[in-house]
């Protein structure tokens, strides 16, 4: 072995010492669980005891005898198609309107992103009380311009909207994003528009929109991988899901089913579906890409 | 001379950032991992519970008792937050490393047990004991910490509900205290009179209400059981009646007035914050703890404890469902024999005058008449004469425990799902139960077909 491919393997094997923690957790902690949880996904399971094979039951009940699972799914759904939209237009024109030079401009996007680093249970506690029909903030408020406010969340389907709407609470963690991507945008393709006479909607509609599309296809998977995944503010605002299942998100029946039940090979097939179904929606996204997202700049 | 100085500050900053990591990994790292130990020579038993506040220094005065009383074990408390602590538990157990002792929520034994996460207790019984807690203890209470036929968990912490009466609200709305109705049908009539309300109408104090239909059966007769040989009795004729009862009872108020009024109540349990203690509830229904905290918290407020009068036809005096805190020792604890030594002093299956003194600290009903019936307990009894009614309804053949099967927790699901929808109107009363045994079956034959006994 030469000298110089010596000092090479040398090389290599202190990087990889050095990632060692991090390559040994990851395959410790996330890819043994993962084929873990296929071989489980075909079994009865309830972790004392040993898993035994079912076959594709758990999937042929899940799919075929279970209402929850299809009624817990389109929950999930529908909350997508609400909060990451959204989610999406929110954080852009937040972050337009915290791109402009104005005085303190620094204070106002500290505070604009400051709730999203509030824990979540903190946050969904202080939504509790914020949404109560009697002595929250919000009902309070309404009630100013004579608006008796809904039972924010006890009432279907005001629980389920409420959630979406505490959704944008945490926004400023994309907006932070969207701001990245603002300062990014070539000056001199504004300064070419300025000359060409756009105005500022021109501007924005040609320009900025364009030049954002990277950054918003990227908070677009990252948020529907989110949202199918979304359960902490349901279990402890709902645990139950109600009103009326109302609120009964995917992960939530998952958990239950898990943990309370104590049906992890259910559950596991559970984990596969929603996986298989977040893969092929984040597949149609970026096969979407070429047609809307610009590169470049 | 400049640049040395802002290489000194420069040098300075680094250390003030060494240093407060190592203050920082020190916090993080030191505290919280020794388990505090008053007895290191002694065997350790590890015991998890779930209470908090003032139960929570309950709980360690009867450690301190017990770790006073020999020289063997040393108990140490744990509190572990209610949500999440069976997931906690569960863990624990597959980890190798559980807690040797823990005070769980009853409804999740069956399932537990029959899932072989428990030690059946009878395993570590005498002879003698095993027939104290076979043939002595209130059935329903025995009934609860049962799985096929063999003990998992024994309470130290049963719960039952009755009412609450607030005796000068009674009587400022005419209505005579000691003439207490005798029909649930009466008592609907007075708390329509007790309720009050705003000028735009919403509730500003609710005389009395309805709910909890897996309990309220059982003043009809009914309940929701599911039977050894896989008879059900879900859907019968007296839970339809009871849960009609209460969705009569809720539109006659208005379904959104009450839930508006009871979001609106400042109300956590356990603590100080009750509405009945601030009067936002004239008849209430409610555990037997309530009645140690009004001794502590309003000692001066004139209420009274009644059973809850059964409907005028059909009804069953002195109903009731158990459910509340079970003690269970994993399957793989590392100290049983100190866990179970423990849990006979706490229980009172050894000594029941001694362990009579634990129930009444946290107000909550002993496991057996011997206890009931010692000294110390009627000497309390006489003391907080309230608590008789709960003891009434313990020893009647009406109060019930819930049914001993593994998907318990799914079935409790299910009643709750079918009281939310018909009390919201989504749902006639019948439909709602229909659907309950529909979806039980349904769950029970997919269980089957995965090979679960039940």
């Amino acid at each position: 072995m030469s000298r110089t491919s010596h000092h090479k393997a040398r090389q290599y094997l202190t990087g990889y010492l050095f990632i060692a923690p991090w390559l040994i957790g990851f395959l410790v902690f996330t890819v043994w669980p993962f084929f873990q949880s296929i071989y489980l996904s075909f079994t009865r399971y309830n972790i004392v005891s040993p898993a035994k094979w079912v076959g594709v039951s758990n999937y042929r009940m899940l799919l075929t005898q279970d209402e929850l699972f299809w009624k817990s799914a389109w929950v999930t759904i529908k909350f997508a198609l609400f909060s990451v939209p959204l989610g999406i237009v929110a954080g852009v024109s937040l972050a337009l309107l915290l791109n402009l030079n104005v005085k303190g401009i620094t204070t106002f996007r500290t505070i604009f992103y400051l709730p999203s680093i509030v824990p979540t249970v903190a946050t969904s506690v202080l939504f509790i009380w914020i949404l109560n029909p009697t002595i929250g903030l919000v009902n309070r408020v309404l009630m100013l311009a004579g608006i008796q406010g809904p039972s924010w969340l006890n009432t279907a389907p005001w629980a389920f909207y409420s959630l979406v709407m505490m959704s944008l609470w945490g926004v400023g963690g994309s907006m932070i994003i969207y701001l990245a991507g603002l300062k990014d945008i070539p000056q001199h393709l504004y300064e070419a528009a300025t000359i060409d006479g756009a105005n500022a909607f021109r501007k924005m509609r040609h320009i900025t929109l364009p030049m954002m599309t990277p950054v918003i296809f990227f908070n677009l998977v990252m948020g529907i991988i989110g949202t199918f995944q979304y359960f902490t503010q349901a279990y402890v605002i709902a645990p139950s899901g109600g009103p009326g299942d109302s609120t009964y998100f995917y992960s939530l029946y998952l958990y239950n089913r898990a943990w309370k039940y104590l049906d992890m090979g259910y559950a596991s097939a559970m984990a596969w579906m929603l996986f298989l179904l977040i893969i092929v929606l984040t597949g149609l996204v970026f096969k979407t890409q070429k047609r809307w997202v610009h590169y470049g700049g | 001379m400049e640049a040395e100085r802002s290489l000194d500050t420069g040098k300075l900053k680094v250390w003030l950032v060494w240093i407060a990591v190592l203050v920082i990994t020190v916090v993080v790292f030191a505290s919280g991992h020794s388990t505090p130990r008053k007895y290191p020579e002694r065997k350790l038993v590890r015991f998890w519970h779930r209470w908090q506040g003032d139960w929570e220094k309950q709980v360690q005065k009867i450690v301190d008792a017990f770790n006073a009383s020999q020289n063997e074990y040393e108990v140490v408390p744990v509190s572990v937050p209610s949500s999440g602590a069976d997931a906690k538990f569960i863990l624990g157990v597959i980890g190798g490393d559980p807690p040797d002792l823990m005070s769980m929520f009853s409804g999740g034994v069956p399932n537990l047990a029959a899932n072989g996460f428990l030690t059946p207790l009878d395993t570590l019984m005498t002879p003698a004991e095993k027939d104290a807690f076979i043939n002595k203890s209130y059935p329903s209470i025995r009934d609860i910490g049962m799985y096929k036929g063999r003990p998992y968990g024994i309470t130290i912490g049963a719960d039952l509900t009755a009412l609450y009466v607030n005796v000068k609200q009674l009587r400022e709305a005419g209505l005579d205290p000691d003439k207490f109705p005798m029909t649930l049908e009466e008592l609907e009539e007075w708390g329509m009179k007790l309720n009050k309300y705003d000028a735009q109408g919403h509730l500003t104090r609710l005389g009395f209400l309805l709910s909890d239909v897996g309990y309220l059966s059982h003043y009809f007769g009914g309940g929701f059981y599911v039977h050894e040989d896989g008879s059900l009795e879900l859907n019968t004729p007296q839970n339809v009646r009871a849960l009609k009862t209460i969705v009569d009872y809720r539109k006659r108020i208005g379904f959104e007035n009450v839930l508006r009024f009871q979001a609106g109540l400042n109300d956590i349990e356990g603590a100080a914050s009750w509405a009945f203690m601030h009067g936002d509830l004239s008849i209430t229904y409610d555990g037997q703890w309530r009645v140690e905290e009004l001794r502590k918290f309003k000692p001066d407020l004139e209420y009274r404890v009644i059973p809850i009068p059964p409907p005028k036809e059909g009804g069953t005096p002195l109903g009731g469902l158990v459910g509340g805190n079970y003690m269970i020792i994993p399957v793989s604890a590392k100290q049983k024999q100190g866990a179970w030594e423990f849990l006979k002093f706490w229980s009172g299956l050894d000594n029941p005058d001694r362990a009579a003194k634990f129930y009444n600290m946290g107000g909550w009903l002993p496991y057996s008449p011997a206890v009931a019936n010692s000294p110390t307990f009627q000497k309390w009894l006489k003391g907080d004469q309230q608590f008789q009614a709960f003891i009434d309804i313990l020893g009647s053949p009406n109060c019930k425990a819930p049914p001993p099967i593994a998907n318990l927790q799914f079935l409790n699901d299910l009643i709750t799902r079918a009281e939310d929808e018909a009390t919201r109107g989504a749902q006639s009363p019948e439909d709602a139960l229909k659907e309950l045994e529909t979806k039980f079956k349904e769950e029970r034959d997919k269980r089957r077909a995965l090979g679960y006994d039940e």
